[in-house]
């Protein structure tokens, strides 16, 4: 089933908060963290900063938040064979991830992608549709 | 569960599985909930810091952790969210260790506890993260599983730890009235990298973070003008990266303002930086002694 959009206002209702998470859990300026940001290359983003983030964003937000979410949701239904072979995504599995991370400029989907590379490309805007989909799981299981 | 309570006695072993062990006991386990353990401060260790009663909540939830995943995979410390800091147990102090635990998979546990002693809290800690890494890499799940059965039958002999160096600093010429620099020399060799871990030794983060609390006792003791002040909550510790025996660190301790919902006058935040690249933060906080924040 495909997902219902998620709007432009749905994103920037939960950004402010997100940017302030962010900013904690990342030591820098809340201006600093813009929507369309490469966490990694833009902001120096570490693992352990996605682990931090997720935590305080299931805090700020109360959500759950399962780990290896975002990439499970890219995956959906496909196999994971189909996804990724040898840790390089496939042609199918990249044109899920554009489907899946629409924010991301074309340009930044540099080919061939490797599965632990996929982070790179995460934006503020990746994790506020994080949000909104936890949300939206939330409220569907009453 | 309650487990069997009777205490070995067979003579305490050295290196792994005690020169960094702070869980001589496990009492209880309710699932993957809730763990209760115990640890006597030998009476001839006078340097027992926070930090490692900290540690010992770690390591109990530590345990939880690796059985409860088969002994795959190990937490490691990741983030400490908010750690309050009640009273500095005593040598020959029993610290009564309780963890609840939120969730435990193969990626993270994430946990709270507290520590008492003699009914009393001397320490909780809150919103605490532990990375999962590949149990193999650090120490031999063979022998973690059978540690782990002696620690919930009945217990191991207490009193192995034999006290660790208090961390050596060096004040760097950089610093400046509220922001200290100093430089820690890890130690190439020590006891406790035996156990911290036997297959790859790391410097713990507890040891670090008892580095940079002397460097924040100072920055703090200077804005407080002499005043006597105590250590009453760590927040927002994060460990970034290990640090290797031998390794030389630039610790950071600046003194800010605190945010207005907060109790304490004096907060100071920390940063530990090794080649240039920052591998640890923390704020901590300090209130006059005798008040109550």
């Amino acid at each position: 089933m495909a997902e219902a959009v998620i709007t432009k206002e749905e994103i920037m209702a939960v950004f402010p908060t997100v940017q302030k998470t962010m900013a904690d859990a990342l030591g820098c300026d809340v201006d600093d963290i813009k929507l369309d940001v490469s966490l990694i290359e833009g902001l120096d983003a570490e693992s352990i900063d996605f682990l931090d983030m997720v935590f305080r964003l299931e805090r700020a937000f109360k959500i759950k938040v399962p780990r290896g979410k975002i990439i499970e949701d890219v995956r959906g239904d496909m196999a994971v064979t189909d996804f990724e072979q040898g840790g390089v995504v496939t042609d199918k599995g990249v044109a899920r991830l554009r489907e899946y991370l629409s924010e991301i400029d074309e340009s930044r989907f540099k080919l061939p992608m490797r599965v632990d590379h996929i982070a790179r490309l995460y934006t503020p805007e990746t994790f506020c549709k994080l949000v909104i989909r936890a949300q939206r799981a939330s409220q569907a299981a009453g | 569960m309650v487990l069997n309570t009777a205490r070995a006695s067979s003579a305490a072993p050295t290196g792994r599985f005690a020169a960094f062990s702070f869980v001589d006991q496990i009492t209880q386990i309710q699932g993957v909930t809730r763990v209760c353990g115990l640890y006597t401060i030998p009476v001839n260790v006078e340097h027992f810091p926070s930090s490692l009663v900290a540690e010992a909540l770690g390591q109990l939830a530590a345990w939880v952790a690796m059985s409860t995943l088969g002994f795959s995979h190990r937490p490691v410390a990741a983030l400490a969210g908010d750690t309050k800091i009640f009273s500095l147990p005593k040598p020959g102090d029993t610290l009564e260790l309780i963890i609840d635990i939120e969730s435990c998979d193969v990626e993270s546990i994430v946990y709270r506890g507290h520590a008492l002693v003699d009914g009393h809290k001397v320490l909780e800690l809150a919103d605490t993260v532990g990375s999962m890494l590949d149990m193999s890499e650090f120490d031999d799940p063979v022998a973690l599983a059978a540690d782990f059965v002696l620690l919930t039958a009945g217990g191991r002999a207490i009193g192995a730890f034999k006290g660790v160096p208090r961390p050596s600093l060096t004040d760097l010429p950089e610093s400046t009235l509220g922001h200290l620099q100093a430089q820690l020399a890890v130690p190439a060799q020590a006891a406790f990298f035996e156990d911290h871990f036997p297959r790859r030794p790391v410097f713990p983060a507890t040891l670090l973070l008892d580095a940079l609390l002397q460097l924040a006792v100072r920055v703090a003791a200077q804005a407080a003008s002499g005043k006597t002040l105590r250590l009453t909550r760590i927040t927002n510790v994060k460990v970034r990266a290990f640090t290797t025996p031998g390794a030389s660190l630039v610790l950071s301790a600046l003194l800010a303002a605190p945010g207005s919902d907060e109790l304490e006058p004096y907060m100071v935040k920390l940063t530990a930086q090794g080649e240039g690249k920052t591998i640890a933060g923390a704020k901590m906080y300090f209130a006059l002694a005798g008040d109550t924040a």
